[in-house]
């Protein structure tokens, strides 16, 4: 012991020291750091957690949007097609509309037709029994042959008809 | 080469290199033996014991006290501005001690069994280990520690040795005078210490050139017989008054003049060589005013109780006084007289951690110190750079190893003892 030197003294004042130093060092630098780290450790697991949520509500909303759009979309095409469908409601009704008119316009003129055709078969017919009444009453007028019979029919047809043609 | 060649800046660093290698050889140990040795300096008394280099009232200051609290001012110094003003975002100091503490933090949660912070009770004590220990030891190779100090005379030696003398002749013989246990004890230190050598100086400076080989025997400084100390002892014991006894008187002149008496020459070897005299030089020793804290039994030994006292309460505290005194104390009875036997056996294992862990960091750093004296002997000047620097590293690697070992003691102190035992009782 002597010849290391080692001395209660000396031992005693090493070890107060090295104590002393350690408390120091405790109070300076470990604390402080010790709890600043495990603080900031904290703050680093609050932000990622908040992170995390921020995320988790940046995908939600996301995922609404597009079904609003998804529903928005089937919408509109459900109103395309219902304006389609009008649409064409109402031009078969037209078309229908409009034959009906053509029909009713042909039928009123086929009407028209036939009465003019009725009037006219009409008149020829008084005219011809006019006119076979004149040549009848020339016919009993003079007493006639055969040949003038036929003549003289002849004759008043194309008189009715100069007639009629003047 | 040729890079060397071309370019003057390096060739220029190159030849100074050279001159400082071949004036470091040549006025080093190797140019004495050949009359040169312009450089050289005496090779300090390598004393294991620190020297004590002021008295603060009755309290003996060390030299090694000195560099301890030198370190450990660094060290408050670099941990106040560390943990003054912490922030999130670290910067300077802080960021320093933040990454010495998350290393150590990991290691301990390593060592510890992996989990984090189960580490955490044995963190504060190993990071100051390795801060206060790595700190002791770069402040210790310091260029001056243990190099710059004063001459301390012949009588001043005497005086602090025949103190410590007297305290054990005191005890041996309670029954002797004051002046008689003096006596003694300066008669003990004469015949013990005879052939301890001093370096001889002329005046102020210290004799350079011989290193080592410049040193004096005491006897030559005092001078005096075996036989007449052994006549001196024996009047003192029969309690006579020797204070004027010529021979008494004579070595109290050496003593207070702490001159070579005797010629005492030595061949410096070498053709043209004359034996030196240094008859009539002062004699002394050098007492390096600082010297490394680890270099001094005191502080290892106060660290290493310092961690085997804690480690043995982390073992209280984590098992208990039956669980962790089961360790040491085992019934031989119940557990066989060989469990018995092991328990003393680790008991002991714990005395003797402490001493190794006392002896390898002192035994370390001294031979470091040692080996850059050798160095600034052998070649002066840039001898001891690289040695400089395996200091640094050794310095570093001793901390490291010291604080480790704290805390694998640690850990294995608060494991429970053999848990096969108590898993083998569970079943």
């Amino acid at each position: 012991m002597e010849a290391l030197g080692i001395t209660l003294q000396q031992l005693l004042t090493q070890l107060v020291s090295f104590l002393i130093l350690f408390f120091l060092l405790y109070k300076l630098a470990y604390g402080p750091i010790m709890g600043m780290l495990d603080s900031r450790a904290q703050k680093i697991k609050e932000s990622l957690e908040a992170a995390e949520t921020a995320r988790l509500e940046a995908a939600s909303s996301a995922e609404r949007v597009e079904a609003e759009i998804a529903q928005a979309r089937v919408e509109g095409q459900k109103i395309v097609a219902e304006a389609r469908d009008a649409a064409s409601k109402l031009r078969e009704q037209e078309q229908d509309r409009a034959r009906e008119e053509v029909e009713t316009m042909l039928e009123r003129a086929r009407t028209e037709i036939g009465r003019e055709k009725d009037s006219a078969v009409e008149e020829v017919r008084k005219e011809f029994a006019n006119l076979a009444i004149t040549a009848a009453e020339r016919i009993v007028e003079r007493s006639l042959d055969a040949k003038s019979h036929s003549s003289l029919i002849d004759k008043v047809l194309e008189e009715g008809l100069s007639e009629r043609k003047n | 080469m040729g890079k060397l060649l071309s370019s003057p800046k390096l060739l220029v660093i190159a030849i100074a290199a050279v001159a400082a290698l071949l004036v470091s050889v040549a006025g080093g140990a190797l140019g004495a033996s050949f009359g040169l040795g312009f450089l050289g300096g005496p090779i300090p008394f390598i004393s294991i014991p620190a020297e004590r280099v002021a008295f603060i009232g009755s309290y003996p200051l060390l030299n090694s006290t000195i560099m301890f609290w030198v370190g450990g001012l660094v060290l408050l110094f670099v941990a106040w501005r560390a943990g003054r003003n912490v922030k999130d975002v670290p910067s300077g100091w802080q960021n320093l001690m933040e990454m010495i503490y998350e290393f150590f933090s990991n290691t301990v949660d390593g060592v510890a069994g992996g989990e984090p912070k189960s580490g955490r009770r044995f963190l504060a004590l190993v990071s100051t280990i390795f801060l206060v220990v790595m700190i002791i030891n770069w402040v210790g190779i310091l260029p001056g520690v243990g190099s710059i100090g004063r001459i301390e005379t012949i009588e001043e030696w005497v005086h602090h040795h025949v103190e410590d003398l007297e305290a054990e002749v005191h005890e041996e013989h309670p029954d002797y005078s004051p002046k008689q246990v003096h006596s003694i004890a300066l008669i003990h230190l004469l015949e013990e210490h005879g052939d301890d050598t001093f370096v001889a100086f002329d005046g102020v400076f210290v004799w350079l050139g011989q290193g080592e080989q410049a040193r004096v025997p005491l006897r030559h400084i005092v001078t005096f017989e075996d036989h007449e100390l052994h006549d001196l002892a024996d009047e003192v014991k029969h309690g006579e008054d020797i204070s004027h006894d010529p021979v008494w008187e004579r070595i109290e002149h050496d003593i207070h003049e702490g001159v070579v008496k005797e010629v005492f020459t030595y061949d410096l070897g070498g053709p043209s060589q004359t034996p030196y005299d240094f008859k009539g030089q002062t004699a002394g020793l050098l007492v390096p005013y600082l010297r490394g804290a680890s270099t001094d039994v005191n502080t290892t030994l106060a660290i290493a109780i310092v961690a085997m006292l804690t480690v043995q309460i982390w073992g209280f505290r984590a098992l208990g006084v039956r669980g962790y005194g089961g360790k040491f104390l085992v019934n031989p009875i119940s557990q066989g007289p060989i469990a018995t036997f092991v328990g003393v056996l680790e008991g002991f294992g714990e005395l003797t951690r402490t001493i190794s862990f006392t002896f390898r960091l002192f035994g370390n750093m001294f031979a470091g110190e040692i080996l850059l004296i050798a160095m600034a002997f052998l070649l002066p000047l840039i001898g001891i750079i690289p040695f400089m620097g395996l200091e640094l590293f050794v310095g570093v690697i001793q901390a490291y190893i010291f604080a480790m070992l704290t805390l694998v003691f640690g850990v294995m102190a608060v494991a429970s003892h053999g848990d096969h035992d108590s898993h083998a009782e569970e079943h």
